[in-house]
């Protein structure tokens, strides 16, 4: 019990589901509205997008990789959708056509890094331009009107809780199990700590990173279909960005950019908290321009403690 | 042998080192227990003992990286206690670790003088002269045809270690420690490293030689120290005791390395190679292996046994030639779908290429075959626990729990999750590379064993090593490369270190 509850202490899941916990009281103590039933949703809605993004971005990272092109994914998907639902009228084909958007710029990093063997952080950061462009060729740079099904992915309501938050917790716990119980989530886990001997045990590598770019993919055209129905437009600039939010979420959750560390569990209370942190800035009225800049100190803090607490060894 | 003269030994008879009472515990666990020991200049000292004894931790005590718990250290006549490497290092005590160092993007004369490159009057650094005393850094350790511009990427392993050793040899200790200097060493490099030995002390350098080669310690050392679970149980020259005798000092048991000569194998053909090639380190190696066989394949260290065995294993892809396994076409194109055709692989070097850091000794065991735990999409926790408990209590890996980080087991028992890793998948084919490398001579007789009960089990077992008598110890039949090419293959009767080192080096003469 005593070392359970010591495991418990250590864990950085912990120690931010403390800091989210502290947030949450300093704003209920000082400001009124801060628990009222519209804010908490509007705080769910925001960290949904962030949370569904950053379940695949987590994989990648515990994997060893990283996927910088997520906002743009969830532009260019968004765009995609909008525009197939314009075309055709189908909401099923627009919904297809948005996460098929997000998978294949997904597996198209995930070939990248397996085939052409580029480093998944300049593979991406491409697809981050890539994506944004052919998302900008598209509209012409115009926004596209949206509506149908997403509208009620992005702005619906389920028994008095946003679409998108419900979506979000069903993914989680489906995410978390596929991790610690699929033989992928541990090949996954596996691949990010050690490549080599993953590979020269006989675990499919390839395929293993295959799938988390493609997964990755997938759930950004997930949010970008659940973004453009919340505003109901899909904008070719929309997501820019994200990848930084998303970044932030999986590695305040405690998922080590090194690889093969990494919980599904923190990457939700990550999310939380990077949503809560921008509710604080606009309850306590202060400058958005200081919301900037504190998701950059946020993330430079977090992997700081981390690097901190293993100390000079690591590097070797 | 070489010996002191009793002059010079009786002039410099103040010791440099005098270990009292050391102790030394992390946490609740107690690594070093009531160690004393005096070093005097010019002396060689072999420290033996199993993986876990306490060698390493000693040592970094000695060298400053780590402090006593208890006791006192007495340094050239006065009571010192090194609070840091660089502490030591100004003392005098230099350390070349076993794990390589060395930066390979760099030349070797760039290694050597890391921390401390000159510069010319440009404030650029001075290369004349970086070259020109690496040169004479290489060659006063005997390896003079390591060229100080080269890349020490390109380097063999072996190398890399002399120049880890010409670097700390350049700095005049008056105390060395080498942590398995000769691991990586070919003969020829051996035999230049210890007559930089022979030098080293007639100058009056103390040196702490940490080894498993039992053999080379005889030769070489002065007096030989066994560690046995944190405490000294022997002390003494190698003129009064013996190879089995150290060995039951180190294990508390006698060792059985002798060959045991097993049952006729079967007749069907495992695996049959022929021509094969990769195009660059491997040519034209055709061989046949029969099932339950352990075959050995023995070659100098860049001889192609471990691009050999990556072929076999779908890490490295052939250029040309064949390989059947058990009568049916096998051309992996990686080391998964040679799994799946019933080839495991254990390889060399178990930091870099085998363990899984971050994962519990269980799950360190089950990475290669989650697909048979509980069959299909998701691994059940019950059947890979269960399965993977039996097969490490069957290897005797000890442990305190399966659900322990791989990392805090000793290497013996580190390489025996290996073996379960391999065993649980299945195999029909089991490639070793250097199985024992680095591996305390208990958990060497261990291995030895875990490897014939395989095999008699009808396992086709290929092993292959850099150590003659662990091939002896274990092959029925050898195949020996040189350079890449295959230069004989030897039946049990007609295998001795003599024929097997002659075909080794057989292409390096031509």
């Amino acid at each position: 019990m005593n070392l359970s509850l010591r495991t418990l202490l250590q864990q950085r899941e912990f120690s931010v589901f403390a800091m989210l916990l502290l947030v949450a009281l300093y704003l209920t103590i000082s400001n009124e509205y801060f628990l009222s039933h519209r804010n908490l949703m509007n705080v769910g809605r925001q960290a949904s997008v962030v949370a569904i993004v950053a379940l695949g971005q987590a994989l990648v990272i515990i994997a060893r990789g990283i996927d910088l092109s997520v906002g743009s994914v969830i532009g260019f998907s968004a765009v995609s959708s909008a525009l197939v639902m314009q075309a055709t009228g189908s909401d099923v084909l627009a919904l297809l056509a948005g996460l098929g958007a997000g998978m294949l710029a997904g597996a198209l990093n995930g070939l990248m890094v397996t085939r052409l063997r580029i480093n998944p952080f300049i593979a991406t950061l491409g697809m981050l331009s890539v994506a944004r462009g052919v998302a900008l060729l598209m509209t012409g740079g115009i926004p596209v009107g949206y509506s149908g099904w997403a509208e009620w992915l992005g702005a619906g309501r389920v028994a008095g809780i946003p679409v998108s938050v419900v979506i979000m917790f069903i993914l989680v716990a489906v995410v978390h199990i596929v991790a610690t119980r699929s033989v992928i989530g541990r090949e996954i886990y596996a691949v990010g700590d050690n490549p080599k001997a993953a590979r020269l045990a006989g675990i499919d590598i390839a395929k293993t990173r295959m799938a988390v770019f493609t997964l990755t993919g997938l759930l950004a055209g997930l949010g970008g279909i659940i973004l453009a129905g919340n505003l109901a437009s899909a904008d070719p600039n929309l997501g820019m960005g994200y990848e930084l939010d998303v970044i932030a979420a999986v590695i305040l959750g405690g998922t080590a950019l090194s690889g093969g560390r990494g919980s599904i569990i923190g990457v939700l209370i990550g999310a939380m908290l990077m949503a809560l942190l921008s509710n604080a800035f606009v309850l306590l009225s202060i400058s958005a321009y200081w919301q900037v800049v504190t998701k950059g100190l946020i993330i430079i803090i977090a992997v700081g403690v981390d690097g901190l607490q293993r100390g000079p060894d690591a590097d070797e | 042998m070489i010996t002191t003269p009793e002059v010079e030994r009786d002039k410099a008879s103040a010791p440099l080192l005098a270990l009292d009472r050391i102790e030394k515990s992390f946490g609740s666990n107690q690594v070093l227990a009531d160690v004393s020991l005096v070093v005097r200049p010019g002396e060689v000292i072999g420290l033996l003992g199993e993986n876990g004894a306490g060698k390493s931790t000693m040592m970094n005590i000695v060298a400053g990286a780590l402090q006593p718990s208890g006791g006192a250290i007495h340094y050239a006549g006065a009571k010192r206690n090194f609070t840091s490497i660089a502490e030591g290092i100004q003392a005098g005590v230099a350390f070349v670790h076993q794990e390589l160092s060395v930066i390979g993007s760099l030349s070797v004369a760039e290694n050597l003088f890391l921390g401390s490159l000159p510069r010319n009057r440009l404030g650029l650094v001075d290369f004349a002269r970086i070259y020109a005393q690496s040169r004479d850094m290489l060659d006063a350790i005997g390896a003079t045809w390591i060229d100080p511009k080269m890349l020490a990427g390109t380097l063999r392993a072996g190398e890399q270690q002399l120049v880890e050793i010409a670097r700390a040899a350049a700095r005049k200790p008056r105390l060395l420690i080498l942590d398995e200097p000769t691991s990586s060493l070919t003969p020829h490099e051996v035999s230049a490293f210890l007559s930089y030995v022979s030098r080293a002390r007639a100058e009056g350098t103390a040196i702490i030689f940490i080894t498993h080669r039992l053999e080379e310690a005889m030769t070489i050392c002065d007096r030989l120290l066994v560690l046995r679970n944190g405490a000294i149980v022997s002390d003494c020259a190698p003129d009064d005791t013996s190879k089995a005798q150290i060995i039951r000092d180190m294990t508390g048991k006698d060792s059985l390395f002798a060959y045991r000569d097993r049952q006729k194998h079967e007749t069907e053909v495992a695996l049959a190679l022929s021509g094969i090639s990769d195009g660059r380190l491997i040519e034209d190696i055709s061989l046949t292996v029969r099932r339950g066989e352990i075959f050995g394949l023995f070659g100098l260290v860049g001889a192609g046994r471990t691009e050999l065995l990556e072929t076999i294993c779908g890490a490295r892809r052939a250029s040309s030639g064949r390989m059947e396994l058990f009568g049916q076409v096998h051309v992996p194109a990686s080391p998964h779908q040679a799994l799946r055709a019933g080839v495991a692989l254990v390889p060399e070097g178990r930091k870099t290429a085998g363990i899984l850091p971050q994962h519990s000794v269980r799950r360190n065991a089950s990475a290669a075959s989650l697909r048979n735990m509980g069959g299909g999409v998701f691994v059940s926790a019950k059947e890979e626990a269960r399965k993977t408990r039996a097969e490490l209590r069957a290897l005797s890996v000890r442990m305190t729990s399966d659900g322990q980080a791989i990392t805090t087991l000793s290497g013996g028992n580190q390489q025996k999750v290996m073996f379960a890793r391999a065993l649980l998948s299945g195999p029909r084919l089991l490639l070793l590379d250097e199985p024992t490398h680095g591996v305390d001579v208990g958990a060497k007789s261990e291995l030895y064993e875990i490897i014939r009960a395989a095999a008699d089990q009808g396992l086709t077992v290929i092993v292959a090593s850099s150590e003659l008598p662990e091939i002896t110890a274990l092959c029925d039949r050898v195949g020996v490369l040189s350079k890449g090419r295959l230069a004989g293959l030897l039946e049990r009767e007609k295998m001795n270190e003599e024929t097997l080192l002659r075909l080794a080096f057989s292409e390096h003469e031509a």
